[in-house]
């Protein structure tokens, strides 16, 4: 394997664009990223692009078809990926494999995505074999409920507070007043929080990230590209993508077993772990994690479960400030879902734009000092998951 | 005349003299639980799928809660004026880990770690006033 590098990226800041078509959005996100890393289009070898379930991609999730056909069709392969939420992380897992392989010495990777009003609907099959459409016909669960099954039982086992809860949020707004990509650019109390509409008891609005607007897109080539073109590049330490394990106790479809331990989420611990392996560190190595908060209850659990804090110990770290980007283990010093709004398929690449500013110190009053070891996680519908470690 | 009752979806459910039961698989040689049925068993450990007809409940724990505050999107089906309610995730004594609404008239009344059993409820009424069926789970 080779080693590859991050070259460039580009986002289009996150939002509600009524009158910018998918493809428009990424058009900004493929562009920044070209100017940053200094190529021309033309340089392109391969495109890695996050399929859409929502806009673009002709109704098919080509949406990588769609980016070639508006920078210029030069011919190129375009390799559309699919893993719902955690699609923009799986195509930055096969844009770097087909570097690190040595197929391609320049790849693009990009993820754009424009949200329908409201909350997601999880299942657009109406049929009886699939567990989704069961699961909200005779239940009725949408995607906050589930959260809010898996908040209630943390605080029930660690007796994690309502304030603790809301203070996820406070945290993620200070930050992201920072961030001139992120749609909510301003600071929210902590009475603000605790008194927006309890949507799915106990979370409130401001504690569930809405959905978004937006694109991001990065650059990735190999070392001897990188040596010539990259005055600082980022590398890629490890990358990786899971699926869940069987005997994980998540309570997907309508019904699984008892499981044998405590194992939620197994596919986003199991990639975390796998990236970690190849980037030869540990978790504690890590000076900065953006992990996927479409809830404030991810931002508490995900931690724990990936070995980087003691099971219960996270809302004291919270409480402490140690997951600011100055504290001990910062948290989505980009401000996180929470304070961007989930453009779903974008947000494997958003997640690299991130990683790679605070490695180059280019993160402004967001910055985490010293940043030199990176990690990125998403995880999407049907058990996906993924992880990327960048380094400095 | 009675209220005609019947199933949100076939084939999931049934109730008996000993009351509601899920219907599902039980795979017969490593012992795995599955709703709804399943034809093949899906353990990655397990040697040989041998699948069999299987009924879970009525007992169960209530392994945590929630309130469903807003309507929720299609394919959910609710009655007008929407009313919230609480959904649970309970562990059945036999194995299996079921995600399922509460039978309770104030969802806030739910509390986790609480003995439940499960029962069949209507979910909403047709405009002909029949009445869709779905399991739920009440606390004992």
């Amino acid at each position: 394997m080779r080693d590859v590098a991050v070259l460039g990226v580009g986002m289009h800041r996150f939002g509600k664009f009524p009158d910018k078509s998918v493809t428009e959005l990424c058009r900004d996100a493929v562009v920044a990223a070209l100017a940053d890393a200094g190529v021309q289009w033309r340089e392109i070898e391969a495109v890695a692009a996050a399929s859409s379930r929502f806009s673009g991609g002709k109704g098919w999730g080509l949406n990588g078809n769609d980016v070639v056909e508006d920078m210029g069709s030069t011919g190129i392969p375009v390799y559309n990926m699919s893993a719902g939420c955690a699609a923009g992380g799986n195509a930055f897992n096969i844009g770097y494999a087909l570097v690190a392989g040595g197929i391609y010495d320049v790849v693009l990777v990009v993820g754009g995505e424009k949200m329908p009003k409201g909350f997601i609907q999880t299942s657009g099959v109406e049929e009886e074999t699939d567990p989704e459409f069961l699961r909200q016909r005779c239940v009725g669960m949408p995607g906050p409920a589930f959260w809010a099954l898996l908040c209630r039982q943390r605080m029930e086992e660690f007796g994690t507070t309502e304030e603790q809860l809301a203070k996820v949020a406070v945290k993620a707004h200070q930050v992201a007043v920072h961030n001139e990509y992120a749609r909510f650019r301003k600071e929210f109390t902590l009475e603000e929080v605790l008194g927006s509409a309890l949507v799915s008891d106990p979370l409130r609005l401001y504690e569930i990230c809405p959905v978004s607007d937006g694109a991001a897109a990065a650059v990735i080539c190999s070392a001897e590209k990188a040596r010539q073109l990259a005055s600082r590049p980022v590398w890629v330490a490890g990358s990786a993508v899971a699926t869940a394990r069987f005997d994980d106790g998540l309570p997907r479809g309508l019904a699984g077993m008892v499981p044998p331990g405590k194992s939620y989420h197994s596919e986003a611990a199991l990639a975390v772990s796998k990236a970690l392996e190849q980037a030869g560190a540990a978790p504690e190595d890590l000076d900065f994690v953006e992990l996927q908060d479409n809830t404030v209850y991810y931002e508490l659990a995900f931690p724990e479960d990936w070995g980087l804090c003691k099971p219960g110990e996270a809302e004291h770290l919270l409480e402490r400030g140690e997951t600011l980007p100055t504290g001990k283990l910062p948290i989505n010093p980009s401000g996180g879902f929470l304070s961007f709004g989930e453009a779903t398929t974008a947000m494997g690449v958003f997640q690299v734009c991130e990683l790679t500013w605070q490695l180059r110190g280019e993160a402004g009053a967001r910055q985490v000092p010293g940043a030199k070891l990176g990690l990125g996680q998403t995880l999407g519908l049907g058990g996906n998951g993924t992880a990327v470690v960048l380094k400095r | 005349m009675a209220t005609k009752r019947v199933p949100v979806v076939e084939g999931l459910f049934s109730e008996g003299a000993d009351g509601a039961r899920l219907t599902g698989s039980r795979c017969a040689t490593c012992k795995t639980p599955y709703f709804p049925r399943s034809d093949l068993c899906h353990n990655p450990d397990c040697t040989q799928s041998a699948m069999e007809d299987a009924r879970f409940g009525p007992q169960g724990t209530l392994w945590s809660c929630a309130v469903q505050n807003y309507p929720p999107p299609p394919p959910a089906r609710y009655d007008e004026p929407y009313r919230p309610y609480a959904l649970g995730v309970v562990d059945l004594a036999d194995g299996l880990r079921v995600v399922g609404r509460m039978a309770v008239d104030d969802p806030k009344h739910v509390k986790v770690g609480a003995r439940v059993e499960l029962v069949l409820e209507p979910l909403c009424r047709e405009e002909d006033g029949t009445e869709l069926i779905t399991w739920m789970f009440r606390p004992v």
